[in-house]
């Protein structure tokens, strides 16, 4: 599967915050979204999601592919997570093909178990980012899209979090935005 | 206990205001004390036709209720899915929120005549109240939380057990509460003004025409107890389907 992003254009407010940008998203490959704050990693994110229309150029799924859109496992910006519900529920209510079992056994990779059974509201920063980790490496997907999934990490979970982002990549592409790049040496990086 | 006695005491205070309002205008017709309401209450309760009236009214009534409520929900999620629909209810909603009951009374007793008009009187009050409460809540949902939903193409009965549900719980709630005092209300008067057999209303209108002050006032009490009953068990209701949010 490629997904090809070509000759994209986004404006806001008069700002042209992408132009003419183009990138072959492939399978097996890993590319890292660098750049600072507002120059578009957000926007290009949700133009790839199909949440926003570019004002010009297009994205399209390229190769034998079955569903009219992608199939994505995401990290947003925001964790995004139902505060009411477990850590365990919040990684299941997104896919019938999520088991209680596994889902557990996956968060546990990343969180102490203890936490897992309260609601997301009482978690911290750190742990609530966790939980929308595993939540977008379990659902069934042809592709990981996560923006900026590292924040509020501390450098021994950020390392964590990487490995187990890697672990769960399998096949399909992973695509990753980072102010800095910094700590994503595995993948090509993408200078916005 | 503090807190039963800080509820349960200004209520004995105005029973006790209500006994020496009666004592003074001594004239059983004009203001019957809450003695002989209370005697009047359980010589009522102990005849057939009242237990028969009180059902008859209480099916009437949550009947219509159940009505209201579900075409409240319904439109509301209509309303927020299809600006359309939002745009041709609102005249809709404004007419039943604005038009006395009275005249919709008259209006379904010519119609309809007057077996099930507490029916259509509580789903018409009730209706209103549901759909803008409701919508609000949907308005109110968080879009970021949908729109998560939508990019992990999360499963529509989870999306309304997940995301909308503990939004609209608590809009729920306080319309709920508001909406069965109200069916109560207008399903009485309806009954008062439509005369149907073996109905609170009836009851309340023979106690008018008897000039049975007492009566009246025992009939008023069975409403009140019945309409918050109706209340808790509805809030529990809402309780268990909220789950930890309600």
């Amino acid at each position: 599967m490629t997904i090809e992003v070509k000759d994209v254009t986004k404006t806001f407010d008069g700002r042209k915050v992408l132009d003419n940008f183009s990138l072959d998203i492939e399978s097996e490959h890993s590319y890292i979204i660098a750049g600072p704050s507002g120059c578009g990693k957000t926007t290009l994110i949700r133009i790839i999601l199909g949440l926003d229309k570019p004002d010009e150029g297009s994205v399209k799924l390229l190769g034998d592919y079955k569903y009219p859109y992608i199939v994505s496992g995401t990290v947003f910006q925001e964790d995004r997570l139902c505060d009411d519900f477990t850590a365990v529920e919040n990684v299941t209510m997104v896919s019938h093909k999520i088991f209680k079992e596994t889902a557990r056994e996956e968060l546990e990779k990343l969180l102490p178990a203890e936490v897992l059974d309260k609601p997301v509201r009482e978690l911290s920063g750190g742990q609530r980012r966790k939980v929308a980790i595993v939540r977008a490496c379990c659902i069934p997907n042809d592709i990981l899209i996560m923006d900026e999934p590292l924040t509020g990490l501390d450098e021994k979970s950020k390392e964590e979090a990487i490995r187990y982002i890697r672990d769960k990549q399998g096949s399909g592409p992973l695509v990753i935005t980072s102010h800095s790049g910094e700590g994503f040496d595995f993948g090509r990086v993408v200078n916005l | 206990m503090k807190k039963i006695i800080k509820k349960a005491l200004p209520v004995f205070f105005w029973i006790v205001i209500w006994q020496l309002v009666a004592i003074i205008i001594h004239n059983k017709i004009l203001m019957a004390g809450p003695i002989e309401t209370l005697q009047k209450l359980i010589e009522l309760s102990g005849s057939e036709s009242f237990w028969a009236s009180v059902g008859s009214s209480l099916g009437h009534i949550l009947l219509g209720f159940v009505i209201g409520t579900v075409l409240g929900i319904v439109f509301s999620f209509l309303a927020y899915k299809e600006e359309l629909v939002r745009d041709f209810a609102r005249p809709i909603v404004g007419l039943l929120k604005t038009v006395p009951v009275a005249s919709f009374v008259i209006l379904l007793l010519i119609w309809l005549g007057s077996s099930n008009i507490s029916i259509f009187i509580s789903a018409m009050v009730v209706f209103p109240i549901i759909y803008v409460s409701t919508l609000e809540g949907f308005d109110a949902t968080d879009h970021k939380l949908l729109e998560m939903a939508h990019t992990f193409r999360m499963p529509e009965g989870n999306v309304i057990r997940y995301i909308y549900l503990p939004q609209l719980i608590p809009f729920f709630k306080s319309s709920f509460k508001l909406a069965i005092g109200m069916a109560f209300k207008s399903g009485i008067a309806a009954e008062v003004i439509g005369q149907p057999l073996e109905t609170i209303g009836n009851g309340l209108y023979n106690a008018k025409i008897y000039l049975e002050t007492g009566e009246l006032f025992a009939w008023t009490i069975a409403i009140v107890v019945i309409s918050f009953i109706c209340e808790k068990i509805l809030l529990l209701l809402l309780h268990v389907m909220g789950g930890r949010k309600a």
